[in-house]
């Protein structure tokens, strides 16, 4: 279980928010909502330990969370694009899945880039796709690196219905195998949820 | 575990292979700019020590400038909140960033190295001596530049005159290195040890300080 308790985070002498406190359980998703600025990336960095809160902390099970519980646990995806542009889809893929110490056999990947991409050519350079296949490659970390909490910002963001479909049934399968996932976004999942709102 | 690393180290190095095209142009700027100095001190006759000096100090800026560059890149923030989260330490992408740089570096140099000595004025028989130095130095050099630009790169630190401090860790090696080329035919095994030293010592702490600080002011 994930404990936030009074959590503040301060830039500067700008408070950003303030005593923030929830818990999610495993097999439960809290989608963070609120407006632009209200701070919801910040508190993601805060809870995967990216960012030091001002007060308040982050626990796991009961325990403070350190970088190695982080990285141990946290899968992140940001809003941003992290892979190289100038390396290949194929080459991309087994960086960071070498990052990420991730070894699958070349099926496997394959079957996943299938059920994300449809066809595509994996030769392409990363700066030759489009958004939202720049942003379906980081989401294929999910269905790669096992990780027991997913921590996403705006997820679904320049991706069409169809890949939306196909990205909540992965939410879903998280949920069924116990996983828990903190999403921030504007949209309302299909799935089973609870909110916070940053106000 | 280990089979990932050795993948890391592969794409790696398939990744500065990319970027070699910059290393390349950043050496035909040396050699313009040594052509430069060749004329502009074409009256005055000298020793080995000061265009040996010039070359160092054109050396730690290429190099200053390759790091900066990979690492404006490989750690933009999205990618840097991957890294952190990964199961290798920081230290060690760092790590082993540093060591392709360096291997960039210094595989251009032996190449470009004939010219420059042709350029330079200096006789043809120093070409391994001097190829020996710069290999030896440059792993320092690699090692404190990613200090300088771990600290340049963030996003969080207001006073980049912060990153000059890391500057007079490279006078050691100006020092040391005037020094063997004083002595004939740089026959000085002792001196050349000092770099070995040297190199462990910045091991000890570059990638320490160099994670820290992408850590703390990048993210």
């Amino acid at each position: 279980m994930i404990e936030i308790n009074n959590l503040s985070f301060a830039r500067g002498n700008s408070l950003i928010f303030k005593d923030i406190s929830f818990s999610i359980k495993p097999g439960e998703v809290m989608v963070i909502q609120g407006p632009n600025g209200k701070g919801k990336t910040t508190l993601l960095l805060n809870i995967i330990q990216l960012l030091d809160p001002l007060n308040g902390d982050v626990r796991l099970n009961g325990q403070k969370i350190d970088s190695q519980t982080a990285s141990d646990c946290f899968l992140y995806l940001g809003e941003n694009h992290f892979a190289y542009d100038q390396m290949t889809l194929n080459q991309n893929i087994d960086y960071w899945l070498s990052i990420h110490n991730v070894e699958f056999t070349k099926e496997i990947i394959n079957k996943s880039i299938k059920y994300l991409f449809g066809e595509l050519n994996l030769d392409k350079k990363f700066y030759q796709l489009s958004f939202g296949q720049k942003k379906k490659l980081q989401l294929l970390l999910l269905m790669l690196v096992n990780k027991p909490i997913w921590i996403l910002d705006d997820p679904f963001n320049g991706l069409d219905n169809n890949t939306i479909k196909k990205i909540t049934t992965l939410l879903a399968k998280k949920i069924e195998n116990k996983g828990s996932i903190i999403i921030a976004s504007h949209q309302d999942l299909s799935i089973p949820h609870r909110k916070f709102k940053l106000t | 575990m280990i089979n990932n690393f050795i993948r890391l180290l592969k794409n790696e190095l398939s990744l500065m292979i990319k970027g070699s095209i910059f290393t390349f142009v950043l050496f035909c700027l040396l050699m313009i700019a040594s052509s430069i100095f060749s004329l502009a001190l074409r009256h005055i006759s000298f020793d080995i020590e000061i265009p040996l000096a010039f070359l160092l100090i054109m050396i730690f800026f290429i190099s200053l400038i390759k790091v900066e560059k990979v690492y404006a890149s490989d750690f933009s923030e999205a990618k840097l909140q991957q890294y952190i989260l990964s199961p290798f330490a920081l230290e060690i992408i760092v790590f082993v960033k540093n060591i392709m740089i360096y291997l960039n570096l210094i595989f251009l140099f032996l190449i470009f190295s004939p010219f420059i000595l042709i350029i330079l004025n200096i006789n043809l028989s120093y070409l391994i001596s001097i190829n020996l130095l710069l290999a030896l130095s440059l792993l320092s050099i690699v090692f404190i530049s990613s200090m300088t630009a771990s600290i340049t790169i963030s996003r969080n630190n207001k006073l980049s005159i912060t990153s000059v401090l890391t500057l007079p860790l490279f006078v050691p090696i100006l020092i040391v290195s005037m020094a063997i080329s004083n002595v004939i035919d740089f026959d000085t095994n002792k001196l050349y040890l000092f770099f070995l030293a040297y190199f462990l010592l910045n091991l000890a702490f570059s990638p320490l300080l160099t994670s820290f600080a992408l850590k703390k002011l990048s993210v």
